[in-house]
C-alpha cells in the first residue's frame, strides 16, 4: 500500500507545480513579449555622480528618454574628489562635476580616449535679498536686477583677508542674522568639486590674475585660502547639502553652489522667495565630465551629449549643453531677473592642474 | 558605549511579500550579522526619528522599502562607522547631523550618497509665564542674555548629556559660540576664553538626560525647571502633545541645526544602495515633505512645501560646527570635567548569594570599566568631580564606601573604587527597599554635610526579587514623605539575571528614574548608558 498511494500522491503534485509552472511560464512569455514590442531591450548602467545631477537622473522623463535608447542608469551620489577612494568595480561610469577629478579617475582606471563633457554650469553665490543688500550697499556686490548680481571678488577677498564682519558693514544692523565674519561656505575642497573649484577662483584672483603655477604661488595665496576655509568650520562634502540647507533656512547667509541648482528650481517653476543669484566677476565653470568606465557607460555619455531630447532635459535642470548657449537662453528666458544668461561681466579663471589644486586645498583646510 | 535596544519601525504592520519568506523571519530586529530580507534597511539612526513612522510607512507604501531602524546616539553610532562594526550590520546611518561623523577623516570612505531631508534647530524652549516673569521679546533674545538671566538664578533649564546627544553637542556649541563672541567657527582659545561664563551657564542646568525623549518626561514630571534645551521640533511636539505651553526661542545670535542627512554605507551591497536612494527620492518627494513638517514640525528642504504653521519664518545665523576634533573633543571633555555640575550618584548594587559565580563577576568588571584608568575617553569614566558611593547589599546594607573623583589627580580615587569592586562578595538575601531607603539618607547627609549644589540619582542593580527588609509598600510611604528637594532624586533600576520587572518599573515611575535592561544587552553597556543621565 504506502509506497504506491504515495507515488500517486507525489504524482499529483507534480502536476499541479507543472501546470502552475506552465501557467507561469505563459505570463512570463506575455510580460518579455510586451517588453519586446516597446524596442530593444534595455541595458542597466550604474554610476557614481555628484550630488547636483542626482536630480537629473531621477527624473522621470530623463529616465524615459533614456529607456527609449534601451539605457536604464543607476546611480550614486559622491563629492568628486571622494570618488577616487570608493571601489569603482561595478559601475560603468563615474560622472564628477569637473575635468581635473575626471582626469584622475580616468587615469587610475587606465581609460582612454576623449572625455565626454556633455553640459556645464558655472559657480555662483546665493544670498537673501537682505544680504546682498548689504554687499552691494558695501561694495562687494552689485545689483544688476532685484534677484541678480555680481559678487566682487577681489573687494569680497579683500574684506575675508581683514576678517571684516556683517556688523562692520553699514546697514547691516537691521538684520539680526547678519552677524559674524563675512564669508562664504562651500563644500570640502578636499572633497568636492565646488569647494575645489572656489579655491581656483579665490587663488586666481589672489595670485593677481595668474594662475597658481608653483610652490611660490600656492605660498602666495596659502594664507588667505587658509582663511577661506577655517572660518567655515566643519565643511559638507557634496554641493547638494549646503544648498538644501539654504533653502530650509539653516545657513549661512552667503552660500557657493552652481548656476545649475538654482535654474532648475526656476524652470520648475518652485518659488525660490527672496533668493539672489550673485555671479563672482571671477568665476569657474564646472564642467561636467563623464568618465566611461564600460563600453556602456560610453554609451551613456554620447547620448547625454547628442540626443536631442536629453539634452533638452538636461536644460531643464538648469544644466548648459556644451556647444550652443541657444538652447539654455531660449528656455532660461522667464528667469533673467535671477539668471545671467550670456554670463556678462563674468570673467573665466583658469583651473590649475589637478595636483596643485589638491595641494592647495590641502594646505588650506591644515 | 551605549546601545538601546533596537525598535523595527513598521515591523508591526504587514511586511512587503518579498520579506515573508519563513528563512527571513530570524532577521526580524536582528541587528548586526543577520541577514537581511530584500527590500529591507537596516538604519542605524538618531532615537528623536522615530516620529518619523507615519512617513516612513507611507514610504514602505510607495517604494516597497521597510525600515529597520536602530536607535543610537549620534557620537556612538559615529564610532561604529570609524571603527567598521557598522559595516555588515547596517546599510545606512540617518543620523541628526554628519559633522561629527566629518571630523573622522578615516569615515569618508565608509560613506556615500549623503542626503539632508529636513532640518531643525536646536532651541530653548522657555515655559509662558517665565517669559513674562524675565520681560522677554522671544525674537529679541540672544545667548548673552540667557546667560545674564542663569547667572541672576532667574532662569533653569534641562539639556541632554552633549556627549551621547547630538541635541546636547549642539547647544553646548551655540552657547560657546554665542558667549565667546567668536565671529567664525570656534577655536581652541575662544572655548578657553569662555569657561568661566559657560561654567556659570552650566550651573543652572537642573535636568539632564541621555536622550531627548526622557529630558522631556522629567520636565513635565519635575514641573519646577523653567526652560528645556532641544530641536524646534521636539518643542513643538511637547506643546502639541502634552500642553507644556513652551515658547520656542531661537536665540538671534544663531543656532545650530541638524539636518538629518540620509547616508548609504559603501559596504552595503548594490541592491540596498538602490533601495537608499529610492528612500531618499521619495523623502524629499513633496509629499513626503508635508507630511513630515506638519507631524514633526521639522523644516522641509523643498521650494515647494511651507513650513508648517508653528515654524516661525524670522531667519537666524547658523554658526558654524568646529572644524577640528580637537575643538569638538575639547568642548565635550570640558564639558564633562569642568563646566557642568558635578553628580553625586549611589550605586546600590545587590551582592545577595544568588550573584556568586558570573553574575558578580560581570557586576565587578562593568564598575571596573568605569573606573577606568585615567586615560579613558570622555564620557567612559566616572568624570572629575564626580562622588561616587558604592552601596553594596544583602540583607541589609553592607558598606557604605563614598569617593570623590578629584580634578588634579583622579587617577588614585579611580583605582580606591576599582580597589572596593574587587573586593565585593556575594552573601544573604535580597533587601531592595531598605537598601533604597539608605541610599535616600545617605544622599540627604552628604548634601547637608557639604550644602553643595549637584545631579543627585541612585542606580539600583539586583538580579533577584525583595526577600528582606521592607515592603515596596513601606518605601512608598517613605518616598512621598521626603522633602521636595530630596523627591527629585531618581533612582535608575537595572534588570538583572531573575529580577522582576514590574517591582523595578513601580521603583523608577514612583522616583521619575528610567528602566534599563541588562538582560538583552550586557550590564557594562547598561551601567555606561545611565551615565547620560547622572
Amino acid at each position: 500500500m504506502g509506497f504506491r498511494e504515495h507515488a500517486a500522491a507525489v504524482r499529483r503534485i507534480f502536476g499541479i507545480v507543472l501546470a502552475v509552472l506552465l501557467i507561469g511560464g505563459v505570463i512570463v512569455a506575455v510580460v518579455a513579449g510586451r517588453d519586446k514590442d516597446k524596442g530593444t531591450a534595455t541595458t542597466t548602467v550604474r554610476g557614481v555622480i555628484g550630488s547636483e545631477k542626482a536630480e537629473f537622473f531621477a527624473d522621470p522623463d530623463v529616465v524615459k528618454a533614456l529607456a527609449d535608447k534601451g539605457v536604464t542608469v543607476k546611480t550614486e551620489t559622491s563629492g568628486s574628489w571622494a570618488m577616487e577612494n570608493l571601489p569603482l568595480k561595478g559601475y560603468d561610469f563615474a560622472f564628477p562635476s569637473s575635468e581635473s577629478p575626471a582626469a584622475e579617475l580616468a587615469r587610475k582606471a587606465g581609460v582612454n580616449g576623449t572625455p565626454l563633457r556633455p553640459f556645464y554650469s558655472p559657480l555662483v553665490v546665493v544670498a537673501h535679498r537682505n544680504a546682498a543688500g548689504v554687499l552691494a550697499d558695501n561694495g562687494l556686490a552689485t545689483l544688476t536686477g532685484k534677484n541678480t548680481g555680481t559678487l566682487k571678488m577681489a573687494a569680497y577677498l579683500k574684506a575675508a583677508k581683514e576678517d571684516r564682519t556683517w556688523q562692520q558693514l553699514k546697514g547691516s544692523q537691521k538684520y539680526s542674522e547678519l552677524n559674524g565674519v563675512v564669508s562664504v561656505t562651500s563644500t570640502d575642497p578636499a572633497q568636492s568639486n565646488s569647494g575645489a573649484l572656489y579655491l581656483a577662483a579665490a587663488s586666481y584672483v589672489a595670485n593677481g590674475g595668474r594662475i597658481v603655477a608653483n610652490d611660490a604661488d600656492v605660498a602666495r595665496t596659502t594664507p588667505l585660502l587658509k582663511k577661506l576655509i577655517s572660518v567655515q568650520g566643519a565643511q559638507q562634502s557634496s554641493s547638494d547639502a549646503p544648498f538644501r540647507d539654504f533653502i530650509s533656512g539653516a545657513a549661512n547667509p552667503l552660500v557657493l553652489v552652481y548656476e545649475s541648482q538654482v535654474a532648475s528650481l526656476l524652470m520648475q517653476k518652485q518659488d525660490v522667495g527672496d533668493m539672489v543669484v550673485l555671479y563672482p566677476d571671477v568665476t569657474v565653470n564646472s564642467d561636467h565630465t563623464l568618465v566611461p568606465l564600460t563600453p556602456e557607460g560610453r554609451k551613456l555619455g554620447e547620448l547625454l551629449s547628442g540626443d536631442k531630447k536629453l539634452r533638452e532635459l538636461a536644460v531643464r535642470h538648469g544644466f548648459r549643453p556644451q556647444g550652443a548657449a541657444s538652447e539654455f537662453i531660449a528656455a532660461t528666458a522667464p528667469h533673467t531677473a535671477y539668471l545671467n544668461q550670456r554670463l556678462t561681466g563674468v570673467r573665466q579663471a583658469p583651473v590649475p592642474k589637478a595636483e596643485v589644486l589638491r595641494d592647495l586645498a590641502r594646505r588650506a583646510r591644515s | 558605549m551605549p546601545r538601546r535596544a533596537l525598535m523595527a519601525l513598521g515591523l508591526a504592520a504587514v511586511l512587503p511579500m518579498s520579506a515573508c519568506t519563513s528563512e527571513d523571519e530570524d532577521n526580524k530586529g536582528g541587528k548586526g550579522g543577520g541577514r537581511r530580507a530584500p527590500g529591507t534597511l537596516r538604519i542605524l539612526a538618531s532615537s528623536e526619528l522615530s516620529d518619523m513612522k507615519p512617513v516612513l510607512d507611507a514610504a514602505r507604501e510607495a517604494t516597497g522599502v521597510t525600515v529597520e531602524a536602530t536607535w543610537s546616539g549620534t557620537l556612538d553610532a559615529v564610532e561604529q562607522v570609524a571603527s567598521g562594526k557598522a559595516d555588515g550590520a547596517y546599510e545606512a546611518i540617518w543620523l541628526s547631523s554628519n559633522d561629527y561623523l566629518r571630523l573622522r577623516p578615516e569615515t569618508a570612505k565608509k560613506i556615500t550618497s549623503e542626503t539632508p531631508v529636513m532640518t531643525s534647530p536646536v532651541a530653548l524652549g522657555v515655559r509662558a509665564d517665565v517669559v513674562r516673569r524675565l520681560g522677554w521679546h522671544p525674537d529679541q533674545v540672544t545667548w548673552a542674555r540667557i546667560h545674564q538671566a542663569v547667572a541672576d538664578g532667574k532662569l533653569t533649564y534641562g539639556m541632554t548629556d552633549p556627549v551621547r546627544s547630538n541635541s546636547g553637542f549642539s547647544a553646548l556649541i551655540s552657547i560657546a559660540s554665542g558667549l565667546s563672541g567668536a565671529q567664525s567657527a570656534l577655536r581652541d582659545a575662544d572655548v578657553r576664553k569662555v569657561t568661566p561664563k559657560l561654567k556659570e551657564f552650566f550651573a543652572g542646568q537642573k535636568l539632564t538626560s541621555g536622550s531627548s525623549g526622557w529630558l522631556a518626561q522629567a520636565y513635565t514630571r519635575r514641573g519646577d525647571v523653567d526652560a528645556l534645551i532641544n530641536y524646534e521640533s521636539v518643542l513643538l511636539s511637547l506643546n502639541r502633545d502634552h500642553h507644556t505651553d513652551l515658547t520656542v526661542i531661537r536665540p538671534q545670535d544663531g543656532v545650530v541645526t541638524a539636518d538629518y542627512p540620509l547616508t548609504a554605507l559603501a559596504s552595503a551591497p548594490q541592491d540596498a544602495r538602490d533601495s537608499v536612494r529610492a528612500l531618499t527620492e521619495y523623502l524629499r518627494s513633496t509629499e513626503a515633505q508635508r507630511t513630515l513638517t506638519e507631524r514633526t514640525f521639522r523644516r522641509p528642504v523643498v521650494t515647494s512645501v511651507r513650513p508648517a504653521a508653528p515654524l516661525s519664518a524670522a531667519k537666524r545665523r547658523e554658526l558654524p560646527f568646529p572644524g577640528t576634533r580637537s575643538v569638538a573633543d575639547g568642548l565635550l571633555a570640558a564639558y564633562e570635567n569642568e563646566l557642568r555640575r558635578p553628580s553625586r550618584t549611589v550605586y546600590v548594587l545587590d551582592t545577595s548569594g544568588s550573584m556568586e559565580g558570573d553574575r558578580l563577576d560581570r557586576l565587578k568588571a562593568a564598575l571596573t570599566q568605569l573606573a577606568g584608568a585615567d586615560g579613558a575617553a570622555t564620557g567612559e569614566r566616572f568624570r572629575d568631580r564626580e562622588e561616587v558611593t558604592l552601596m553594596p547589599f544583602g540583607s541589609e546594607v553592607k558598606a557604605v564606601r563614598t569617593h570623590t573623583v578629584p580634578e588634579d589627580d583622579p587617577g588614585k580615587a579611580l583605582a580606591a573604587i576599582r580597589a572596593d569592586a574587587k573586593a565585593l562578595t556575594a552573601d544573604g538575601e535580597t533587601a531592595i527597599f531598605s537598601s533604597l531607603r539608605a541610599a535616600y539618607r545617605h544622599l540627604a547627609e552628604r548634601a547637608s554635610a557639604l550644602g553643595d549644589d549637584r545631579f543627585t540619582s541612585i542606580v539600583l542593580m539586583t538580579d533577584g526579587e525583595n526577600t528582606a527588609g521592607d515592603s515596596a509598600d513601606d518605601f512608598e510611604s517613605f518616598y512621598r514623605r521626603l522633602p521636595g528637594a530630596q523627591r527629585t532624586t531618581p533612582v535608575f533600576p537595572i534588570l538583572f539575571g531573575d529580577s522582576d520587572r514590574g517591582e523595578l518599573e513601580n521603583i523608577a515611575s514612583l522616583t521619575g528614574g528610567r528602566l534599563f535592561d541588562a538582560t538583552k544587552g550586557s550590564l557594562d553597556q547598561a551601567f555606561e548608558e545611565i551615565r547620560g543621565y547622572q
